[in-house]
This record gives C-alpha cells, sequence and structure tokens, in this order.
C-alpha cells in the first residue's frame, strides 16, 4: 500500500487552549498500535483541503494522542473547524524526535510562542521517566497571557520537580508573572550545563541558545525543532529542505551547530 | 546482442504496440516529444524538450482516491499500466537512476515504482550530440552507462541492439524474425560513432565539473537572483527535478492529487503564517545548484546534473546557466 494513504483517526476531544489554538485528541480506527517519540510530526489530512505536517503534542508515555493546532491556513483551520466524532488522516509518526538517549542530564526547555507544542511532549515524557533525566527547567514565553498553552499543567511539573519559568510579552493587570524574553527566565535558573531542546521562532531560538552556549552548554549539545513547509513527510518532495538537510527525516531536531547558518 | 535492420525497426514496435503502450518521440505541431506512438513517424534527431520523466512522475497524477462512507473514508489506488518508452537517451536515463535512489530510499514511494516496474525502457544512444549537451564532461554518456532493458546504436543501415534485462532479452527471443546475427564490425561501428559524438561534444562546448562547482562556489546569487526572470522553466525540463506538491481534489469523494512543483517559486518555502526561510530569489537559485552538485550527490552517489543542457535551451533570461556569469 502507498505511504501516502493515511491511516483515519477519530477526533475524541477537543479543548481550547488560546483563543486560536486547539488540542485535538484522537482515537486511531484501526486499533493498532502508534508509536512515537517526541518530537516528531504527524501529517494530517481533512480530505478535501488537503495534508499538513502537524507536531505530536501528547507524549508516547500517556495513553491519547493529541495535536495542538494553531488556526494558521487553510487545513488548520479545516481541522479546528472539525467536531468530535469527525474523522481525519494520520501518516507518521514521521522525523527523528528528541535524541532522549544522547541528551545529556541537566535539560533545558524553551519555547516560544506556538513552537511549545512540540516540547509539551518532552516535557510530559521526563514528568512520567522523571528519575532519568537530573535537573530539568522549563522557560516558555508567549505573547500575553491568553497565548499561553497548557495552564493547567504547570502545576503538576512543578510538583515533578521541575523547575518552571513562564513570562510573556505584554502583561496586564491578570497577570502577576514575569513580562520580557525566554532568555531572561533562563537566567534565573540554577542549573549546570546538559543539553538543550528549543522550539520557537528563529531569533528566539537564536538568543536562547547563544545564552546557554554563554553559559557552557556545547552547541551540539542543544537540539532545536525546526519548522519547515512540508508535503510529502517522506524525504521526496524537496518541500522542507535546509541545506542538505530534510526536516522531514533528517529533523526536524537537529543540534543548534547543524542548523546555526540558516537561522 | 543483435541487429535491426533500419526497415524493421517500426513494424517491430507496431508489434510490440499490440501488448502495451509504445511511447516514443513523435512530432507535435512540428515539436519532438514523447507520446503515445501509434505508426506516427519517428522524431529520432533531437532529444525531446520535455524529458520522458514525465511518465514517471506526471505533471499531475492521482496518488489514490478517497470516498465518504458514512463519516469514515475508504481507499483506492491506480494500478501501474504496462508501457515501453522507445528512444531514452543516456542523460534521461541516468537521471532515472537518480530519481530511482531517491524514490527508493526508505518508505518507498509505491506510486513512482508502480510506473517503473511496469515501463520497459528502449534507448537510443547519442550519435549526434545537441547543442547544449555536454554529458561526456560529467562522466557520462553518450552511451548508455545504465542497466536499461534493450540500448540501440544507430549504425550503417539499422541499429545494434544489446540488452540489458530479461525483459530486454525476451523481446529478442521472441521476436527473432526482426533480427540478424551481429558481427565484430557493428561492434566497432558502434565504438566509432560513439568516439565520434564525444569528440563533437569536446569540441563545440568546454564545460568540465570542477569548472561547474567552481563558479558555484564563485557565483554573486544576489545579481542572478535579479537576472532570473522566476519563471521555473528550467525546473520543469529538467530530468533530475521532481519537486512535487500534493492537494486534494473534490469533497466529500475526491483525489488526492500529487503535482510538480518547483524549488525556484517563491510560495514553495513558505508556511503558513508567512515565514519563508528561502525568501530571494538568489537564495532559491543557490539552493538548486547546491542540490544538484552537492546534496543529490551526498544522498544518491550520483550528480544532479545528467549534462542535458535543456536549461539552458529553456531559459528566457538567457543566463549562461554554466558559467553563472553576470551579464551587465
Amino acid at each position: 500500500m502507498s505511504e501516502y494513504i493515511p491511516r483515519l483517526a477519530e477526533i475524541v476531544d477537543i479543548d481550547i487552549e488560546s483563543p486560536n489554538t486547539y488540542l485535538i485528541s484522537l482515537k486511531l480506527l484501526d486499533n493498532e498500535n502508534f508509536s512515537y517519540k517526541p518530537g516528531q510530526f504527524v501529517m494530517v489530512s481533512v480530505f478535501g483541503l488537503g495534508e499538513c505536517p502537524i507536531s505530536i503534542t501528547s507524549s508516547p508515555t500517556r495513553k491519547t494522542l493529541q495535536l495542538c493546532i494553531r488556526r494558521a491556513g487553510k487545513i488548520t483551520n479545516g481541522i479546528v473547524d472539525c467536531r468530535v466524532g469527525d474523522v481525519l488522516g494520520i501518516r507518521g509518526p514521521y522525523g527523528n524526535g528528541f535524541p532522549l538517549e544522547r541528551m545529556k542530564k541537566n535539560i533545558i526547555i524553551a519555547g516560544g510562542g506556538s513552537g511549545f507544542a512540540t516540547l509539551r511532549s518532552l516535557v510530559n515524557y521526563i514528568v512520567d521517566r522523571r528519575g532519568a533525566f537530573g535537573d530539568v527547567a522549563v522557560a516558555y514565553g508567549a505573547r500575553t497571557r491568553q497565548d499561553l498553552y497548557f495552564m493547567q499543567e504547570y502545576k503538576s511539573w512543578q510538583q515533578a520537580g521541575i523547575d518552571v519559568g513562564i513570562t510573556v510579552d505584554i502583561g496586564d493587570e491578570s497577570w502577576k508573572g514575569d513580562v520580557g524574553l525566554v532568555t531572561a527566565l533562563i537566567d534565573k535558573f540554577r542549573l549546570s550545563a546538559g543539553s538543550a531542546a528549543i522550539c520557537g521562532p528563529p531569533v528566539m531560538i537564536n538568543a536562547v541558545a547563544k545564552k546557554l552556549m554563554d553559559k557552557g552548554f556545547d552547541h551540539s549539545d542543544i537540539y532545536v525543532s525546526m519548522e519547515r513547509h512540508m508535503k510529502c513527510g517522506v524525504g521526496k518532495c524537496e518541500h522542507c529542505m535546509i541545506g542538505p538537510y530534510h526536516a522531514c527525516q533528517d529533523g526536524p531536531v537537529f543540534s543548534y551547530d547543524k542548523v546555526k547558518s540558516v537561522l | 546482442m543483435a541487429f535491426l535492420p533500419q526497415e524493421r525497426l517500426v513494424p517491430l514496435l507496431t508489434l510490440l504496440s499490440d501488448r502495451m503502450e509504445v511511447v516514443a518521440p513523435i512530432l507535435v505541431e512540428g515539436v519532438p516529444v514523447f507520446a503515445s506512438w501509434s505508426g506516427q513517424p519517428l522524431a529520432l534527431k533531437d532529444n525531446p524538450l520535455m524529458p520522458p520523466q514525465e511518465f514517471f512522475l506526471p505533471q499531475r497524477e492521482v496518488l489514490f482516491r478517497y470516498i465518504q462512507d458514512c463519516g469514515s473514508y475508504s481507499f483506492e489506488e491506480a494500478a501501474g499500466k504496462a508501457r515501453l518508452i522507445f528512444g531514452i537517451r543516456p542523460c534521461d536515463l541516468r537521471a532515472l537512476a537518480v530519481l530511482d535512489r531517491i524514490f527508493g530510499s526508505d518508505p518507498m514511494d509505491q506510486s513512482y515504482f508502480d510506473k517503473r516496474r511496469s515501463t520497459v525502457l528502449v534507448a537510443l544512444n547519442c550519435n549526434e550530440p545537441g547543442e547544449n549537451c555536454f554529458c561526456d564532461h560529467l562522466g557520462f554518456g553518450p552511451t548508455c552507462s545504465e542497466a536499461v532493458d534493450l540500448q540501440l546504436t544507430e549504425i550503417d543501415k539499422g541499429y545494434l541492439v544489446e540488452s540489458g534485462s530479461p525483459a530486454g532479452i525476451l523481446i529478442l527471443k521472441e521476436h527473432p524474425e526482426f533480427f540478424l546475427e551481429t558481427s565484430q564490425s557493428h561492434l566497432l561501428e558502434k565504438c566509432e560513432m560513439l568516439g565520434q559524438a564525444r569528440e563533437a561534444m569536446n569540441s563545440c562546448i568546454a564545460r568540465s565539473l570542477p569548472g561547474i562547482k567552481e563558479a558555484i562556489k564563485k557565483a554573486d546569487w544576489n545579481a542572478l537572483g535579479r537576472t532570473c526572470l522566476n519563471c521555473g522553466s528550467c525546473t520543469f525540463v529538467c530530468p533530475v527535478c521532481h519537486c512535487f506538491t500534493i492537494q486534494d481534489l473534490g469533497v466529500p469523494d475526491g483525489e488526492r492529487m500529487r503535482c510538480r512543483d518547483t524549488c525556484l517559486l517563491s510560495g514553495f518555502s513558505r508556511m503558513a503564517g508567512g515565514a519563508n526561510p528561502r525568501i530571494s530569489q538568489g537564495d532559491r537559485m543557490q539552493n538548486w545548484y547546491l542540490d544538484k552538485f552537492e546534496y543529490i550527490p551526498q544522498r544518491t552517489g550520483l550528480l544532479g546534473c545528467v549534462g542535458c543542457g535543456r536549461c539552458s535551451r529553456v531559459c528566457l533570461a538567457e543566463m549562461d546557466r554554466w558559467s553563472l556569469e553576470v551579464k551587465r
């Protein structure tokens, strides 16, 4: 059977994360195993509209497959306009995911905006396998309080002994936390150099990586999840090329030294 | 190995066309193109501008049909059709070898290989290089360097036929009435013809792989990007270019289509939300050249350029595609 034929998945739950972002829970209709790693992605089909790459937001340590979808274009709009019970197509998982076996103890996870969706998979994975990862800190920044995802989970991360820093670009009276850049949060963490996982806009990735290297992190221990336009997901269509690499197969997670020239 | 007299070629193709679709270069509105053949005069002088890659990776094709059924979906795939392509040249054959490696890398592209496996290739070696040809400078051609079902070389009064696969041998065995025994002189004649072709190529175009690589290294991509008219023609005639997009057609039932795309157009790498990692035409041109001369060789072990010269023929900006010098 063709690699391009998707598996079918029913939407079992839709939750609102921000005014334009939704958390969609899926159940695969073939009831067969779907194993994945934090940092991998799937190609999601809305039949009649097309297909687009979406990173997996849930952790493989938990039962439900979840995708976090922001209204950004034709297909993402099509996905979030679906209702519970509607059927989508899923291909994958694709991509390399975060190299959990290679990541050193003491991990900083830094996300900016919707880039945090893929990192939530890693955070919850670490929460469920807490012993293996040493000190862990999460730094997450969004535009405003309303744009912050997964707010109901921060507490459970702290309870698992994870240092959680949250910041917004624009504060208001309802926000009592930090206002400013993600890099400022990193200054507050007391954590010796290990590995890092970053996802966000290129400016934010560069600023965070620079800050981490100043703190003694090696550029090859800083892992960046890259966003690219994709059509096939399997290294053929060439849309996602980053120099010699295909973000869909060689990535989307790259060590910073491999991609800093294109950021 | 066998000798096929000139006058028996068309009867042989006619016989084969009973069994499968025969595609061959014919004149359509005065222009040679690879098209379904049913007895039209063959146009074998020049390699057509559109490569026969079209029969493996069409401009548009249906990957599968989706059919809605009580809120869920079922899928239908089309099967490959038996076909023989006559007159594919060594450069286009080489390009297929590159595509085989790209589309054959894990996971294999079923749609491409369905067509590849159901197609018999009969190649025609080049006795006379085209105006822009430079395959020999890249280290292969004008004779087939890849395995091919049958390869023909035009010699005096006919063709020397060499088989390279069971499908090719079968054609020779099943139709012995068309072929004559070969002699040593036929082989010598072939070597001589191809030697002349090489010489002709070398005398009209001075170009080398190190020279091209050097030009890529030194090129002023910003200036070249301003010269380029962003038409994408070079990518649509290139036998190695294979960028594609995937689109749906039809609600609630419909077709998931694969359509050819080109990395030289600005929308190619643009993401939902508007961010575009290759924003300038110069960036995109540089990526095109690096892909052909660095990235594809890294992935497949073969160059991503086959020296067919088609991109030079169609360039609307009349750029010198190989010296990459900017005209002032």
